[in-house]
């Protein structure tokens, strides 16, 4: 901050760099041809009986989205976990606000909260497929228990990190407590609940997964316990990665939410090309 | 220069909860007394830790006092109970805090239109205001940014003219260039002497650094050592408009530097 007044801003025009991202990119690659090559590697030791080999996984994948199979059942787990990541998620996110000014009720919610909290999501499934049969509906459940304390938690974190001087300050500009709750608490809760959801977004998917493990007729869970039982080593490959690029496609979609929402906030990045 | 008071501050004591009960907590502020004129610059000069920023947040309504009076016209501030506080009396005390305390989600045009907004004041002509108060300190071309992008004599001013622009009577302020450096903290004291010269608001700017406070004030307070009391006032005859560079260098505000300092000291 040499430069205070007249150019201490100027940097913030200047777009990120591309080039270190092209790096990066060029990076990964190579960590991922490493990793298949380690894979092709046990696959020739161990055989692929146990191990399916890398090319047995990639044609097994495109002959199961060409007939179809994959994105049907892909597409049952990909409804349980969205449906389930919102039915937890959003209620999630509000009740901490609407607890805000009851400090008695948040107290006494808190040992409950905190024991679903820490209750084992894998142990619950059979009790949700007992109560909600083994359609889409128990898995749906699962997810949203899952989702629910986590995102709940971590909103009720951002409420409590609200900075009070803000606060203040808009009171002295005659701020009532609407104000004060739209433009201070929840925009500073924002980065949070962000913190929630990036966690919560994996744990839907394998939450849906795993339901679907126990008990279910469709779905890529479901799928996988099949190939199973037929010792169908490349299908189960096949429907892992398959999941697997689902958790991608989600967390790609938070990010960029996150990205957009959050704007206003210098980005981890460039405080690290930050020198002065 | 002429004028009644417009705030008033009478035998004004504060003492924080003690932290144990039956325990005693010192007195930050004791018996301390003054007025301010409407339209006066008046400086506050105190040690750190003397109650400089209590003072305030008493006056703002922001903290409660725990005896003696302050008047705002003729509003007097309740004693005892924070409950029955008014923050700002309803937009007639603006407060700048020593931190800018912008909202780091709001770009810097909508942190200075904030005020506006929640007063549902927000239209073409408070727009066109809070523009030229964005030109008026050089910070055209910056609306868009981010309070991160901004640098630390941005924010200062951007935290300034969103308190310029609704308006209030009185302004307090608190140490408000404190944390920049002295080449932009110059700066900015001539910023402010040139804003104060186009509206002469009431101002009640309180700092450690002597200079400053003979810089900009029409009068200046010395508090003692805790608990805090007016220890000497004096009227600074330097007549307007001032320059704080070459101000220095003058006879009077040598000699008011040097007795001010043996006070302090």
């Amino acid at each position: 901050m040499a430069t205070p007044i007249e150019t201490g801003g100027a940097s913030a025009d200047v777009p990120a760099p591309a080039r270190p991202a092209l790096v990066e990119r060029a990076d990964q690659l190579l960590v991922l041809v490493l990793l298949v090559v380690l894979w092709q590697g046990l696959t020739l030791w161990l055989g692929e009986y146990w191990i399916s080999s890398p090319w047995g996984t990639l044609t097994g994948f495109f002959r199961g989205i060409a007939d179809g199979e994959l994105l049907m059942h892909a597409s049952y787990t990909v409804r349980e976990a969205v449906i389930g990541f919102a039915l937890g998620g959003v209620p999630a996110a509000a009740l901490p606000f609407a607890l805000r000014r009851m400090p008695v009720a948040t107290a006494i919610l808190d040992p409950f909260m905190v024991g679903g909290y820490g209750a084992p999501k894998l142990a619950l499934a059979p009790l949700f497929i007992l109560w909600f049969g083994i359609g889409v509906a128990s898995k749906i459940a699962l997810v949203a228990f899952t989702v629910f304390f986590i995102v709940y938690f971590s909103t009720l974190s951002g409420i409590r990190a609200l900075d009070t001087r803000l606060v203040q300050m808009a009171q002295v500009m005659d701020a009532n407590e609407r104000d004060v709750a739209r433009h201070i608490v929840f925009p500073g809760a924002v980065p949070y609940i962000f913190t929630g959801l990036r966690i919560a977004m994996p744990y839907s998917i394998g939450g849906a997964v795993i339901a679907e493990l126990i008990s279910a007729n469709r779905g890529l869970g479901y799928l996988i316990q099949l190939r199973a039982m037929n010792y169908d080593t490349t299908g189960i490959f096949v429907a892992l990665v398959v999941t697997t690029c689902i958790v991608f496609v989600g967390n790609w979609s938070v990010n960029a939410a996150e990205r957009f929402l959050l704007r206003w906030r210098p980005s981890a990045d460039s405080m690290l090309q930050m020198d002065s | 220069m002429a004028g009644d008071a417009i705030l008033e501050v009478h035998a004004l004591a504060k003492r924080f909860r003690p932290r144990s009960a039956g325990a005693d907590s010192p007195w930050v502020i004791r018996n301390l007394s003054f007025s301010v004129r409407e339209g006066e610059f008046l400086t506050v000069i105190g040690p750190s830790g003397s109650g400089k920023t209590t003072l305030l947040n008493l006056i703002a309504q922001t903290d409660v006092a725990s005896g003696g009076e302050v008047r705002f016209r003729t509003q007097v501030a309740p004693l005892g109970d924070a409950k029955a506080l008014k923050p700002g009396l309803g937009r007639q005390i603006g407060y700048i805090t020593q931190d800018d305390n912008l909202l780091p989600w709001r770009t810097c045009l909508a942190n200075v239109l904030f005020p506006l907004e929640v007063q549902g004041r927000l239209d073409e002509e408070t727009r066109s205001r809070a523009r030229s108060l964005i030109e008026a300190v050089g910070l055209a071309g910056f609306e868009n940014h981010y309070p991160h992008e901004l640098s630390g004599g941005m924010r200062k001013r951007a935290s300034l003219i969103r308190t310029l622009v609704y308006d209030p009577p009185v302004i307090l302020m608190d140490e408000p260039f404190g944390a920049v450096d002295a080449q932009t903290r110059a700066v900015l004291q001539q910023d402010l002497l040139r804003l104060w010269e186009l509206g002469h608001k009431t101002i009640v700017f309180v700092t450690h650094d002597i200079a400053e406070a003979i810089a900009l004030g029409d009068r200046t307070l010395v508090l003692s050592r805790p608990p805090a009391s007016v220890k000497s006032e004096h009227v600074i005859s330097i007549p307007r408009p001032r320059d704080v560079g070459s101000i220095l260098a003058r006879p009077e505000f040598v000699s008011l530097y040097q007795t001010i300092r043996a006070e302090v000291t």
